[in-house]
C-alpha cells in the first residue's frame, strides 16, 4: 500500500477553535506509508498527534525507525518537534533531513534548539531517541524497500524544498510552501532602475524554474500544493510571500498531468465554511474540464495511492 | 582575499536594508569581482547541488531568492572586514575595479551586437569581471615581487604576464587557474581567466567568450579605462576580429556605452541612496 495521511494542513499558525474543525489547524505534517515504510515530511504542530498514534499502533511491533523530511524551517513547519513524542522513548531512531539556508547554523541547531531551556522543559542532550540531522539539497535519494525520493527546490523566501516519493510507479509530491518563480527584476523601461539585459535574463530565468517545477510534478498521483490565498488575494498583497493561489495550484497540477490535488498550507485566517464555499466554487469551475481530482485538504483523512 | 574596499561598505548597506531590491543586489555584487566570484562560487558549491552550472547573479536571485544572495554576499563582504589585508600596493586598487568592469561590459555589450542568447550575456559580463583575478592573491601575498613586476613590465616595455614570469617564476593565468579551481568556477568563467593571454593555445569549446574578453581588455588598455599593470600589452592574434565576426570599427562605438555603464556603477557605489 502507498498512502498518505494529513496530520497539519495549517499554514502560518495552528488555528483550533470551532471554525476549523472539518479541515483541521495543525501546521503540516504528513505521514506517507509504503507499505512497511514510515517517512514523515514536516514537523508542524500536527506532529504531536502523529506521535500519539505511532506509539499506539507502530511500538508494539518495535522502536520507531523513521525519516523526517523537513520541507523547510519557518516555524510552522517544525513547532511540533518537542511534543513528538517517540523523541522520548528509547530506541526511536529518527534521521531528520531538510535544506538550510546559507548561514551558520546547522539543521540540528536550528531545529533541536527549539529544546532547550528557554523555550522547552527539556534539553535536546537529554531525549532518549537516537536522531541523526543531515543537510539536504536538490538531489534524488534510494529510501530503501523500493522507496526513492526526489527532492527540488521550490520559490519561498528561504531555501525550501519539495519532495517526490515514488513507490511501485506511483507518486506523491510536494509543493509547498510555494510560489510561482517570477521575474524580480524591472521590466518597464520607464521604471529608472530599468536594466534590459536583467529583464530579459529574468523572465527567462523565471520561466525556466517553472518548467523545471512543472516537470517535477509531471504525471503525479497526489500532489499537495501551496494554496494559501485566492488570486485576488494574492495580486493583491501577498506577492513575494512566497505562497501560491488555488488557480495558481489548480493550473499547475492540470499542465502537469497530475491525477488528484490537495489543496494545502490553509490561510489561518480561513474558516472551515469559506474553505467549504471555495472548495466547490473551484470543483465546479474544473468540473468536466479535466480528469483531475480538486480537494481541500483536510486534517485527518488518509488518502490511498496504491491499495 | 580581499574584496575591494570601494565596494565592501556598499555592500553592507544594502545587504543590511530590508528593502533592497533585486537589481540593487545584483549590482552592488556585479561591481566587485573578488565578491562576484564568490558568490557564484558558493551558489555552484555543493552547499546548493543545483544540477546546471549558474553563471549569472540575476538568475541566481530568481533561484534563491534575494535574500540568500544577501546572505552569501552580506557573510563573504564581512568576512573580508575581519581578514587581514595588506593593501593592493602594486596596481592602485580603484583603477584594478575600473579595468575589471571595464572588461566585463565591454564583453557584454559585444556580446549583444553579436545577438549571443541573452541568457548567456551575462556569462560574457563575469568572465570579463574576473579575468584579471589571479592578480589579485599576487598582489596580496607576493606584495614586493608584484612591485618589482609591475615596474620591470614598464622599464622593458613588456607584457606584464611576461614580467611576472620573469620576476615571481609564475604569472596571473597561474594563480587566477589556482583562484578558479578554490572558487569552483568552471567553464567560460575559468577559461577567460587561465587562458586570456594565450589564445592561440587554446582548443576549449568556449573561445567565443575568451576571445570577447580577450577584445575587451585589448580595449580596456587602448581607451586607458582603469589601469591593470598592464602598460603593453601583447597585440591580438589577426584572427579574433573575424572569427568573432565583428569589425574591429565596432569598439569606436563601445567608449560612450563602456563609460556610461562604468559612471552608473560609480554613482551607485558613492551616492547614499
Amino acid at each position: 500500500m502507498f498512502s498518505l495521511k494529513i496530520w497539519g494542513d495549517r499554514g502560518s499558525m495552528p488555528t483550533p477553535g470551532p471554525d476549523t474543525v472539518l479541515f483541521g489547524g495543525n501546521t503540516s505534517c504528513l505521514e506517507i506509508r509504503a507499505d512497511g515504510r514510515l517517512v514523515i515530511v514536516d514537523a508542524g504542530s500536527g506532529i504531536r498527534q502523529l506521535g500519539d498514534s505511532l506509539m499506539r499502533t507502530d511500538l508494539k511491533n518495535g522502536p520507531i525507525d523513521t525519516d523526517i523530511f523537513i520541507s523547510h524551517t519557518h516555524w510552522d513547519h517544525i513547532m511540533g518537534f518537542p511534543m513528538f513524542t517517540p523523541i522520548y522513548v528509547p530506541g526511536t531512531k529518527l534521521r531528520i533531513r531538510g535544506p538550510i539556508t546559507y548561514e551558520d547554523e546547522t539543521l540540528e541547531t536550528v531545529i533541536g534548539s527549539q529544546l532547550s531551556y528557554r523555550y522547552w522543559p527539556v534539553r535536546q542532550d537529554e531525549l532518549a531517541a537516537k536522531i541523526e540531522y543531515e543537510q539536504i539539497k536538490e538531489s534524488t535519494y534510494d529510501l530503501g524497500g523500493g522507496l526513492s525520493l526526489t527532492s527540488k527546490y521550490l520559490n519561498h523566501p528561504i531555501l525550501c524544498l519539495g519532495y517526490r516519493f515514488e513507490y511501485r510507479g506511483r507518486s506523491i509530491v510536494t509543493v509547498y510552501d510555494h510560489e510561482p518563480f517570477r521575474n524580480v527584476f524591472p521590466t518597464d523601461p520607464a521604471d529608472p532602475s530599468y536594466d534590459a539585459e536583467a529583464a530579459k535574463e529574468g523572465d527567462l530565468a523565471a520561466r525556466e524554474e517553472n518548467e523545471k517545477i512543472l516537470h517535477f510534478v509531471e504525471g503525479a498521483d497526489l500532489v499537495i500544493h501551496d494554496a494559501q490565498y485566492t488570486a485576488k488575494e494574492y495580486t493583491g498583497s501577498k506577492i513575494g510571500w512566497g505562497h501560491s493561489s488555488y488557480e495558481t495550484a489548480i493550473n499547475a497540477a492540470h499542465r502537469a498531468r497530475a491525477k488528484r490535488l490537495l489543496l494545502f498550507h490553509h490561510d489561518p485566517n480561513r474558516s472551515d465554511a469559506e474553505l467549504q464555499e471555495l472548495e466547490l466554487f473551484y470543483q465546479g469551475k474544473v468540473g468536466g474540464k479535466t480528469g483531475l481530482l480538486v480537494e481541500m485538504a483536510r486534517e485527518g483523512s488518509t488518502y490511498i495511492v496504491e491499495s | 582575499m580581499a574584496s575591494l574596499p570601494v565596494t565592501v561598505s556598499k555592500v553592507l548597506e544594502v545587504c543590511n536594508n530590508p528593502k533592497t531590491s533585486p537589481i540593487d543586489l545584483d549590482r552592488v555584487i556585479s561591481l566587485d569581482p573578488v565578491l562576484m566570484g564568490r558568490v557564484l562560487k558558493l551558489i555552484n558549491s555543493a552547499y546548493y547541488g543545483l544540477g546546471t552550472q549558474v553563471t549569472s547573479l540575476v538568475r541566481a536571485i530568481i533561484m534563491l531568492g534575494v535574500n540568500t544572495v544577501k546572505n552569501l554576499a552580506l557573510s563573504t563582504a564581512v568576512i573580508d572586514r575581519f581578514s587581514s589585508r595588506k593593501g593592493f600596493s602594486a596596481i592602485n586598487m580603484d583603477g584594478f575595479w575600473r579595468h575589471s568592469l571595464c572588461v566585463g561590459v565591454t564583453s557584454k555589450l559585444i556580446a549583444r551586437q553579436r545577438g549571443v542568447d541573452p541568457k548567456n550575456v551575462e556569462e560574457y559580463f563575469a568572465a570579463g569581471l574576473l579575468h584579471d583575478i589571479g592578480k589579485i592573491p599576487m598582489n596580496d601575498a607576493l606584495a614586493e615581487d608584484y612591485v618589482r613586476a609591475v615596474s620591470t613590465a614598464d622599464r622593458d616595455r613588456i607584457p606584464l604576464h611576461l614580467a611576472e614570469r620573469k620576476v615571481l617564476g609564475l604569472d596571473h593565468s597561474v594563480a587566477g587557474a589556482a583562484v578558479a579551481k578554490a572558487w569552483r568556477l568552471e567553464g567560460a568563467i575559468s577559461d577567460a581567466i587561465v587562458f586570456h593571454h594565450a589564445l592561440a593555445d587554446y582548443e576549449g569549446e568556449h573561445w567565443e567568450v575568451l576571445f570577447t574578453v580577450a577584445v575587451g581588455n585589448y580595449f580596456a588598455g587602448r581607451e586607458g579605462i582603469g589601469f591593470s599593470g598592464n602598460l603593453y600589452p601583447e597585440k591580438l592574434p589577426p584572427d579574433v576580429f573575424d572569427r568573432l565576426g565583428i569589425q574591429k570599427g565596432l569598439l569606436e562605438n563601445l567608449e560612450g556605452p563602456v563609460n556610461e555603464e562604468i559612471e552608473k556603477a560609480k554613482v551607485f557605489l558613492r551616492q547614499p541612496k
